[in-house]
């Protein structure tokens, strides 16, 4: 800004510099000419009179007749050049300003060298004036440049403090807090903005892992407080009580670990921080594993289990995650759909069906069941994480794979649709 | 058998170095990366025990440069990292088996025996013998006492399991990996039943009890009643 105006301000200048230059030749130059004419028109004494009688104001001339000089000047100083070469050059006068410089040149004439001189200190005086001016504006400049930035900056620099506070709310726990959005739509909103958005997420984040802590810390204090009952007790037993109440702890803490490693890589594939080891699988021969797996499960609740397969499709899957979404969701209708139950697993093509005639789920409980934790029995009596079908929803969803749950009038049917 | 153990934590240390004494074999321990490579490359173990968070060098680095230097030794990698790409990792950097912390110390032994074993060249067993059983391999006949069980493929692979190591305690996951080749914890009593059906099949011979239930740890084939 600064450097604009003084560039603006030092070309200025130099056009003042150059035209007043011009001037003054322009000036010397018709004054020369008119000499020149004179001394070829008029005599040697009326040259001497106009000179004598020419106006100071237009131009000073010095012209040496014979013996005396004639003109305003005293004297011809030496090396004058030729007009229209000029030279400054300094007098001494009586007036209140002694000093002037003038600028001239020699012209000859019929009667001999004239010297034909122009005052110039009046123009330096106001390039002197120009130069005074132009500095104070520069210096005004940079001074208002200077206040205008600091201004500005401060206002920036508020706002900056502002967040910077808001931060260390934030940092301190006060996880509702939001940085402000102005009108003005600028890059601070924008980034206020974004920094928001990553708030929210945050947030719901965080409300839901305090769901599930609670939900955790119900499920591990249970066995855990087991375990340390057990522990409490066993120096009092006989050597034989206390092999078989070892083993009956360590049961316990498997349990525990069990629970805990679930919800660790629950959140693994959720988050999709697992890589699924992806390869072509035979929907059919998953579906016969499981069947093969699951049947002797059954068969101890003297359930059937029937398995129908059509066409083959292939998947592409994660083989040990996809076969243990089915098995979980085999499993659950062992579970939970009685003695003498029957369930059938039904391949279709790219459909997996799981039929029971079981209790069924009631309809409005369709979408918790996929819950984490969540158990319809509330008393959680059947033993298990309640993370089964979390995790089913989980990996199916990893899969791009359909899961809908129906009714069997009675029991439950879930239909799988594979990509 | 001679026996590198790679670990940091003490406790882990006595417990396995402890096993491994009763079971007749001779273990050497060190306590961090460097020491463990040192050793292992001049060491001519049959086996090397290897955790993988260790100070100074990292196990799956130690591993690396194990394996750079052309050593065969089989390495079964005991961490705390126990997710599915944290095995894979290990397994693609060279190791042979993985177990994941906490661990129970029979199933170690089985891997580990399994894995020693590998090494040497054993002539192909057609028919194993543990007491009163008998299995043929190539016509899958298994007859106790001499009356032979009708068994499905399943029960048929759960029993070669434990006729394979008789008298020791198999976890239901050994179990659970050598008879379906899914990897996964199923949460049930999948083995149980299986075993229970096989069991079934024992006591109608009357030998029901060859097959022993060891609570907290797993099974056990007994050799003799």
């Amino acid at each position: 800004m600064t450097l604009i105006i003084g560039a603006l301000l030092f070309s200025l200048y130099r056009q003042l510099v150059i035209e007043q230059q011009y001037q003054v030749a322009q000036h010397l130059a018709s004054e020369k000419l008119r000499y020149q004419q004179l001394a070829l028109t008029v005599s040697r004494r009326n040259f001497a009179a106009q000179i004598r009688a020419a106006d100071p104001k237009t131009a000073l001339i010095a012209w040496r007749n014979s013996v005396d000089m004639v003109g305003a000047l005293s004297l011809i100083p030496d090396n004058m050049p030729l007009l229209p070469q000029t030279r400054d050059f300094p007098i001494l006068t009586g007036g209140p300003d002694k000093l002037h410089i003038l600028t001239g040149g020699i012209v000859l004439t019929r009667y001999g060298p004239v010297l034909i001189a122009t005052r110039t200190d009046h123009l330096a005086t106001l390039i002197d004036k120009f130069i005074n001016a132009a500095a104070t504006a520069v210096m005004l400049t940079i001074l208002l440049t200077l206040a205008l930035g600091y201004l500005f900056s401060k206002a920036i620099l508020r706002r900056l403090v502002h967040y910077r506070r808001l931060s260390e709310q934030i940092a301190k726990g006060h996880y509702d807090t939001r940085l402000p959005e102005s009108w003005r739509q600028d890059e601070f909103d924008m980034v206020a903005c974004q920094f928001n958005q990553v708030l929210d997420t945050l947030e719901t984040n965080l409300t839901a892992v305090r769901g599930v802590t609670d939900n955790i810390a119900h499920d591990l204090r249970t066995p855990l407080s087991h375990l340390r009952i057990g522990l409490e007790q066993l120096p009092q037993k006989s050597a034989a009580e206390c092999a078989d109440a070892s083993a009956a702890l360590i049961e316990e803490l498997d349990q525990c670990l069990a629970t805990f490693d679930a919800m660790l890589s629950l959140t693994r594939i959720e988050e999709g921080q697992q890589a699924l080891e992806l390869q072509p699988l035979s929907l059919r021969g998953l579906c016969e594993d499981l069947a093969e797996m699951a049947e002797a499960v059954a068969e101890l609740k003297q359930q059937t289990l029937t398995l129908t397969t059509g066409k083959d499709f292939e998947v592409q899957g994660d083989k040990h995650l996809l076969f243990q979404a089915l098995y979980n969701l085999v499993d659950n209708a062992i579970k939970y759909s009685g003695e003498g139950a029957r369930i059938e697993i039904i391949q279709e093509g790219r459909r997996v069906e799981i039929r029971d005639n079981g209790p069924g789920i009631p309809d409005d409980a369709r979408e918790k069941v996929f819950e984490r934790l969540v158990r319809l029995d509330p008393s959680r009596h059947q033993q298990g994480t309640g993370l089964g079908l979390s995790m089913v929803k989980a990996i199916l969803a990893r899969h791009n794979t359909k899961i809908l749950l129906s009714d069997n009038h009675p029991g439950l049917v879930i239909s799988l649709t594979f990509q | 058998m001679k026996v590198l153990l790679v670990e940091d934590d003490k406790t882990t240390i006595d417990y396995i170095a402890k096993g491994f004494l009763e079971q007749g074999h001779s273990i050497d321990t060190a306590s961090d990366g460097h020491q463990g490579l040192l050793l292992a490359t001049g060491g001519h173990y049959e086996l090397v025990i290897l955790d993988r968070m260790l100070p100074l060098l990292d196990g799956l680095k130690l591993l690396a440069a194990l394996r750079a230097t052309g050593d065969q030794t089989p390495v079964l990698i005991l961490s705390a990292l126990g997710h599915v790409d944290e095995r894979v990792k290990g397994l693609r950097a060279g190791g042979d088996d993985y177990m994941t912390k906490p661990f129970a110390f029979s199933e170690l032994l089985v891997r580990a025996e399994k894995l020693m074993q590998r090494g040497q060249s054993q002539p192909q067993q057609t028919d194993l013998t543990v007491g009163l059983l008998q299995m043929e391999l190539l016509t899958r006949r298994v007859t106790l006492e001499g009356q032979e069980l009708l068994l499905q493929p399943k029960e048929f692979q759960l029993l070669k399991y434990l006729m394979e190591h008789p008298n020791q305690v198999i976890s239901r996951t050994l179990l659970f990996e050598a008879v379906w080749d899914y990897h996964f914890d199923p949460r049930t009593n999948v083995i149980d039943v299986h075993i229970a059906k096989l069991r079934r099949k024992f006591e109608e011979l009357g030998h029901g009890e060859l097959i022993e239930t060891v609570r907290g740890a797993g099974y056990r084939l007994r050799q003799r009643h």
